[in-house]
């Protein structure tokens, strides 16, 4: 794993009613190079390299897929909604190009 | 007056040659852009002599992916800036007011920069868990744009939102 990617940071309302649609946002320090910029001293492309692939587990279920291209920005940062109707840990997973799996869990705990 | 007539006066002689030189220029202006016969159209609007980057049609990417299918323009709003100083980081929220119960329930979001090399930026599947028909992302633009955000219920009904970005720097490099 490349150094500065995939750190990744999931935020969550505070507190979290049963049943209640909530709004989970999440970033991931990722490249996200297009091919298409140039290494301005050695004047070469530098190659593509960007995450194509998110998944978004709740329990056993996958409840939500993403399917990104190259004009995703730099650090992507998504925010998607979600019922929380029961106890369970939400996991995203981020897949990039080269064969990086990078993920992150946290619990959901209605009240 | 005998000197007159052999001689230029400085007017006259910086006009003259100024014209001729000026149309040399252009001859050879003209020659180095026009290609001489062999290269085709594309490969001198070709950026810096790089090979071409293929710049694909939006509407000929959404006809490959919805075929003739009516797209409503309604049930979906989207918030986007009116100018992106940044085209590298371009923030598009997408909501809806559609249902998102089992058995009605917004299947897929599609978005799409029509200027930009690739128009198709990326989809996401949702599904009744989501509880709500929305979805935000930070995308990249090339330059001034419509941005169309587009939603594909299960029962295959589809519903858009354009709008347009102005950007003051582009975000793709190259």
């Amino acid at each position: 794993m490349p150094k500065g990617v995939g750190k990744i940071k999931i935020r969550l309302p505070k507190t979290v009613n049963k049943g209640q649609v909530i709004a989970v946002k999440a970033l991931i320090t990722h490249p996200m190079e297009t091919g298409f910029r140039k290494n301005k001293k050695t004047k070469k492309k530098i190659p593509a390299y960007y995450i194509n692939d998110v998944s978004v587990y709740y329990g056993n279920e996958l409840i939500t897929h993403s399917d990104w291209t190259i004009a995703v920005s730099t650090n992507p940062f998504m925010t998607f909604y979600l019922k929380a109707d029961k106890t369970a840990p939400l996991k995203i997973v981020w897949k990039d190009i080269k064969g990086g799996v990078y993920e992150k869990t946290v619990q959901i705990t209605p009240q | 007056m005998k000197e007159k007539d052999v001689t230029f006066s400085r007017r006259e002689f910086l006009t003259k040659t100024g014209f001729a030189s000026v149309a040399l220029l252009s001859v050879g202006a003209l020659g180095s852009v026009i290609p001489s016969g062999k290269g085709s159209v594309a490969s001198w609007i070709a950026p810096r002599g790089a090979e071409a980057v293929e710049v694909k049609d939006v509407n000929e990417e959404l006809k490959k992916t919805f075929g003739n299918r009516k797209i409503e323009m309604s049930h979906v709003t989207m918030k986007a800036p009116i100018i992106a100083e940044n085209g590298g980081v371009v923030p598009i929220n997408i909501n809806s007011d559609l249902p998102m119960e089992p058995g009605n329930y917004v299947k897929k979001i599609y978005l799409y920069v029509d200027k930009n090399f690739e128009p198709y930026v990326g989809s996401v599947d949702l599904t009744p868990a989501n509880g709500k028909a929305a979805f935000a992302l930070r995308i990249k633009m090339r330059k001034t744009s419509q941005v169309r955000a587009i939603l594909e219920t299960n029962k295959g009904k589809l519903y858009a939102a354009v709008k347009t970005v102005k950007v003051t720097i582009g975000g793709c490099g190259g």
